[in-house]
């Protein structure tokens, strides 16, 4: 029951990382056109970065963003020191430790976009 | 059973160690290597974005010091940070296409099927990404 309960569980982690990494290619396909070609520099200067964040579309499509490819990383980096020799025991507090990495990632992401969208646009 | 316990033994050393072990063992350990350095890159540029919070002329200026870097180095580590990147998403495609079922009798031709491609879609952008920063063709 045990096993059975681990494998279905690893078969959905695996499943959520073949969704996420495929939401990724259209997620990073649009960053890389916008940041890197469309503005006519390799990197968002500040301006841009702010008025690009004001639009709530944009916004909506950065912070999504930043939850599905820091999600897709760390269960990444799970699977593969779950692949390793180290003791279960060991895995599973690494994979807590790797949860928590996460979600205080996406907080501190959230609460970084919120406040630059409240920074007055230099003229 | 031999092999696989020599691995175990060996932990991830055994990536690095995949010739002689066909094509598919380089895709994987190659795979892993790409993404934890696309992992580290990641919180790299979280903590440049950071720098938003520090105002206009800070963040400029760093945005522009790590564009160029020193005799422009760091473009040579932007072109194969991209390459790392179609790298990887290439072949994540087709490990997502194998977990739902499609493609897996056919991972090699679809492996380089989709490296192909890649390899391709990083030239182009390549080339666009360059001419903006003034190392035109």
């Amino acid at each position: 029951m045990g096993a059975k309960t681990e494998m279905r569980y690893g078969s959905l982690s695996r499943f959520f990382q073949a969704i996420t990494g495929l939401l990724i290619i259209f997620f990073l396909g649009v960053h890389l056109f916008v940041a890197h070609i469309n503005f006519g520099h390799p990197v968002a200067f500040f301006n841009s970065v702010l008025l690009q964040l004001r639009d709530p579309w944009w916004f909506a499509f950065f912070l999504i963003f930043v939850y599905v490819i820091t999600y897709h990383g760390i269960n990444g980096l799970k699977n593969l020191i779950d692949d390793t020799s180290i003791s279960v025991r060991a895995k599973r507090r690494i994979g807590i430790i790797l949860y928590i990495i996460y979600f205080i990632t996406i907080i501190y992401g959230t609460i970084l976009t919120i406040l630059v969208v409240q920074i007055p646009v230099p003229s | 059973m031999v092999e696989a316990n020599k691995e175990i033994k060996e932990g991830i050393w055994s990536w690095v160690k995949f010739l002689r072990k066909g094509i598919g063992y380089f895709a994987f350990a190659l795979h892993r290597l790409t993404g934890i350095v696309i992992l580290f890159y990641l919180y790299l540029h979280y903590t440049v974005l950071s720098n938003l919070l520090r105002g206009q002329a800070s963040y400029n200026a760093i945005v522009r010091s790590i564009t160029y870097g020193p005799y422009d180095s760091f473009l040579v580590l932007d072109f194969l940070l991209a390459l790392v990147i179609f790298y990887h998403g290439a072949n994540g495609v087709r490990l997502a296409l194998n977990e739902f079922g499609i493609g897996l009798n056919h991972n090699k031709a679809l492996f380089y099927t989709f490296e192909i491609i890649a390899m391709i879609l990083l030239g182009i952008f390549d080339y666009y990404a360059l001419q903006f920063v003034g190392v035109g063709f």
